[in-house]
């Protein structure tokens, strides 16, 4: 692509199909995120919204819930947790980790930091990696932005610093990005070629936007669509050899029948031949290794012009 | 504003009314050309991330309408062409700056490249509308190897016939094509009309057109390939017309693209169905039933 500050994160064409291998000849890749994140608002987790009864069952009833789940088909699940939950939840992602799933950092307290002074938003970065740190015994590698239900637009939020920011502190990837299907390098400084990996994120396939979505209202709970959205996307992607991520919340789809739904789905993936259910982690390290930026990040310089009565 | 008394309310309603009668022209007894049951016509509005730059939305927002530049627009041209659908590709001239060799891969596979305004808005100042429609004609021309005939633009339709605009495809002031003129009755266009109903973005895209978090009900592909085969289904009884409305960041995702080629595989079991590009269905329309109206 030619390159556009502030149009654009990335080169013009994405892979195709056919240039897209994964590890032994498996045909799709299948990653799940869960958020152990739910900030009311974009000023992150508040007291007050963990002494909701839903937060109370999202750490326990509906965790464990998923956890089942998970177990029953043999899945790995990557753990998004804000710096502040790292202290108190520290038992649960010490055995969380212990049992093959990672986890990876949600912000400090989940908030949006696009308002935030470049050196407030580093400083919360550091003390969120050294409150995992210290949970899990290990520096986590991911990074999520995910978004918050009550934001305007439903694929999180960075700041013009955040990706840099990351970079600088070794992380390997950011979770959540929206401009491909498949994990893509984030340019950051086009003229240096600095590039973050980026996995692939689609409000589509992420629980809270359908369920009980928007909070308050008459029918508006579709566990129905979001299910259809899963076997659609999974069915097309493992089709054409790519990548299928979705992103489950403990307290949306722990609860009953939305926990059925989930093992159906998972039940009917799982009969498919040839899937790869990697971590963020082990995903990152693999396609940093098969498709680095310097081969693979075809950045052209801008064939832009500034035009009187136009926006630049 | 001032209030208005029972007849000054009374003469606004009829004059609005008179209004419409100028401005929109039926065609009478339309028929497609023999063999013909129905046109469709796929159109897909190629904005990528630039709309969501004009409304200056967050990072994540570009990035998800990048989507359909990196890779939304080139599935889609994938699919057309696997399925000998030739689309029309409503371009904004910017996008020649930004996804130069897709919209020449568009072109080359036959689809057609059509405006869809330079910076997919329109300026009030006269003047600088004209400069912006004749940049995005000369960069579609550019770009695309031949002079853009069509519009889905908010452009006034002097300055349209002006750079040799045969159509625009917005509104459905009727399901068939029809002509629309200026308010005052002059200037008359053939338009190809378009209905939110059958537009992806309105099923699938979060917080569409300044939509406000409470208002959001987004769907899931069958739910949406159900009711537009019913439009379809209903059209294709009366002889009539439909314009599918996509966007490659939106319809680029797989699973509407296997969605789409389902719903294309459906529609080709029925004899009759005419996929052809918007300035077909234009050209047919220009030459069979021309605007009545001396003015046009």
């Amino acid at each position: 692509m030619p390159w556009k500050d502030r149009y654009t994160i990335s080169d013009e064409v994405g892979l195709a199909d056919a240039d897209v291998a994964w590890p032994e000849g498996r045909r799709c890749c299948v990653t799940l995120t869960v958020s152990l994140g739910s900030a009311s608002g974009p000023q992150g987790l508040t007291a007050a919204d963990m002494r909701t009864p839903e937060a109370y069952f999202a750490a326990n009833g509906g965790l464990e819930q998923l956890l089942r789940v998970f177990d029953k088909h043999h899945l790995r699940a990557t753990f998004a947790v804000p710096g502040v939950l790292a202290p108190v939840y520290h038992g649960r992602l010490r055995s969380l980790a212990a049992a093959g799933h990672e986890i990876a950092a949600l912000g400090f307290r989940h908030e949006d930091v696009s308002t935030l002074g470049r050196e407030e938003e580093k400083g919360r970065l550091l003390r969120t990696t050294a409150l995992i740190a210290e949970a899990t015994g290990t520096n986590p590698v991911g990074w999520f932005a995910l978004p918050r239900q009550s934001d305007p637009f439903a694929g999180g939020t960075v700041s013009s610093h955040t990706v840099d920011l990351l970079i600088d502190a070794g992380y390997a990837y950011l979770g959540n990005g929206l401009a491909d299907d498949i994990p893509h390098w984030w340019v950051s400084d086009f003229a240096a070629r600095r590039a973050l990996l980026t996995l692939p994120y689609y409000y589509h396939f992420d629980d809270q936007f359908f369920l009980l979505f928007p909070s308050k209202g008459t029918g508006l709970e579709h566990a129905d669509s979001l299910y259809r959205n899963w076997r659609a996307e999974f069915a097309a992607q493992y089709r054409r050899g790519r990548q299928f991520h979705m992103v489950l919340h403990p307290h949306h789809s722990g609860w009953a029948h939305r926990a059925q739904l989930l093992d159906s789905f998972l039940q009917d993936m799982q009969a498919h031949p040839g899937l790869w259910n990697p971590t963020g982690g082990d995903l990152a390290r693999y396609w940093s290794r098969t498709y680095p930026p310097a081969q693979y990040l075809k950045l052209e310089p801008s064939i832009w012009q500034d035009h009187e009565g136009s926006l630049s | 504003m001032a209030e208005q008394n029972d007849d000054d309310i009374l003469a606004s309603i009829s004059s609005a009314v008179a209004e419409g009668d100028r401005r929109y022209e039926r065609i009478a007894d339309f028929a497609w050309p023999k063999g013909v049951q129905i046109a469709v016509n796929f159109t897909a509005d190629f904005d990528a991330m630039l709309l969501r730059r004009l409304l200056n939305e967050p990072p994540m927002q570009l990035a998800k309408g990048e989507f359909g530049g990196r890779v939304g627009i080139w599935r889609l041209i994938e699919l057309f062409d696997s399925q000998q659908v030739k689309a029309t590709i409503f371009t904004p001239g910017r996008i020649c700056e930004l996804y130069p060799r897709a919209v020449r891969a568009a072109a080359a596979s036959g689809h057609e490249i059509a405006d869809h305004m330079w910076e997919h808005r329109v300026p009030d100042d006269p003047v600088l509308e004209a400069d912006h429609l004749r940049r995005a004609t000369a960069a579609l021309e550019r770009t695309g190897g031949r002079r853009p005939v069509g519009t889905r633009s908010w452009h006034r339709h002097d300055a349209l016939k002006r750079e040799g605009y045969i159509y625009n495809s917005h509104g459905s002031a009727d399901h068939l094509p029809h002509y629309e003129y200026d308010k005052d009755g002059r200037n008359g266009l053939l338009n190809l009309p378009f209905h939110y109903a059958i537009d992806d973005a309105m099923f699938y895209s979060f917080a569409w057109l300044g939509s406000g978090n409470a208002t959001q009900r987004i769907t899931d592909t069958d739910r949406v390939m159900d009711l537009w085969w019913q439009a379809f289904q209903q059209q294709y009884a009366q002889g009539g017309y439909l314009n599918i409305c996509m966007h490659p960041f939106v319809s680029g995702r797989a699973l509407r693209i296997a969605a789409l080629e389902k719903l294309i595989q459906r529609m080709k079991a029925f004899p009759g169905v005419w996929f052809a590009t918007c300035e077909d269905v234009a050209r047919h329309c220009l030459q069979a039933f021309p605007a009545r109206r001396a003015a046009a």
